[in-house]
């Protein structure tokens, strides 16, 4: 009896899978030569002439790997992406978002900041708890395996998604006033697009940010060495 | 023999056909495929594992180690409820295929 399982554990040593999976691959293709190989002694071939066709079955053995890999980690990738980036990204958006929320209806507004013509719109204490929720967001990519550069990001998710709301609303809302016909000062929407961008978008983004590189600090060894970056 | 080109888009049908008459290993499912077709069809490792990889990750069949009754362990495909309803779609596309295919073949002829 051949020891099919060592040649393909050989053949197939670039396998990057989980070492769970890659066991159970190369036992399934292993049981296939080896019922391939015993179908053809039946037959009464030679040993070397079951053996030469057994063995082509597998054909190429790098095309095979490379299959393989296609198959089983195109949709591992995915899921990685989703539990790495997407559901804490989504969870630090809505979470700041329900905090800022509560902040409103508790009756806390946001306060200017400076005075006169360069005057700032800061809503502190909604800023003083981004640290906090951009530190959850990294904390749980962290857990899923997200590699630093994904961590950082999850943190900032909720400004980026913010920036892309305004992005869109200032447009959208300035097409509006134009069909209605009302005059449009540009130069009052820039201001406001610059203060408000820098009240609402940078100032928070760094605040959670603050979060996410603390939470990196605290998480220890780099993520990254130990899982695939995604992101 | 199907030239490798044709054959890569009756992969899916083959395996899913296949197994609709139960479940099936890696091996069994290839020397089914190949005996029904009269060796038409034949698969390698290379054309049969990762298709059924892809197929269970869609969870359109769904794969077990099993022991048969000689103490010998074989990872067994079956097709899923979902597997199923997949099925009668992609036959219908072939079917249609293959009758415009023969409506054509016979204009070709005229």
């Amino acid at each position: 009896m051949r020891d099919w399982s060592a040649l393909v554990e050989r053949r197939l040593a670039g396998l990057a899978l989980e070492p769970e999976e890659r066991a159970e691959v190369i036992a399934e293709v292993a049981a296939h030569l080896e019922d391939t190989w015993e179908a053809m002694l039946r037959q009464g071939m030679t040993e070397e002439e079951v053996v030469r066709r057994t063995l082509s079955q597998a054909g190429d053995w790098r095309e095979l790997q490379r299959k393989i890999l296609g198959a089983k980690r195109r949709e591992q990738i995915m899921e990685k992406r989703i539990r790495q980036l997407w559901i804490p990204g989504f969870l630090t958006l809505i979470l700041s978002m329900l905090f800022l929320t509560t902040l409103y209806r508790l009756g806390l507004r946001a306060r200017l900041v400076w005075s006169g013509p360069n005057a700032i719109l800061l809503y502190t204490p909604w800023l003083a708890g981004l640290p906090f929720f951009g530190a959850l967001g990294a904390y749980i990519s962290s857990r899923a395996g997200g590699s630093r550069g994904t961590m950082l990001f999850v943190s900032v998710f909720p400004a980026i998604a913010l920036t892309f709301a305004f992005l869109f609303m200032f447009p959208f809302s300035m097409t509006v006033e134009l069909i209605v016909g009302r005059p449009v000062d540009f130069s009052r929407v820039a201001t406001v697009l610059l203060k408000d961008g820098i009240g609402w978008l940078l100032i928070p983004a760094a605040a959670l940010l603050a979060g996410g590189l603390l939470a990196h600090v605290l998480s220890g060894a780099l993520p990254s060495s130990r899982h695939t970056a995604i992101g | 023999m199907v030239a490798p080109g044709i054959k890569r888009g009756t992969a899916e049908l083959a395996v899913l056909s296949v197994l609709e008459d139960g479940p099936l290993h890696g091996y069994e499912m290839a020397r089914r495929i190949e005996e029904q077709t009269h060796g038409s069809l034949r698969f390698t490792l290379a054309s049969l594992y990762p298709l059924l990889y892809r197929l269970e990750k869609r969870g359109w069949v769904r794969g077990a180690w099993e022991t048969s009754g000689t103490g010998r362990r074989r990872r067994c495909y079956r097709l899923t409820a979902e597997g199923k309803k997949k099925l009668a779609p992609i036959r219908r596309e072939w079917a249609e295929l293959f009758r415009a295919l023969r409506r054509l073949t016979k204009v070709s002829r005229a």
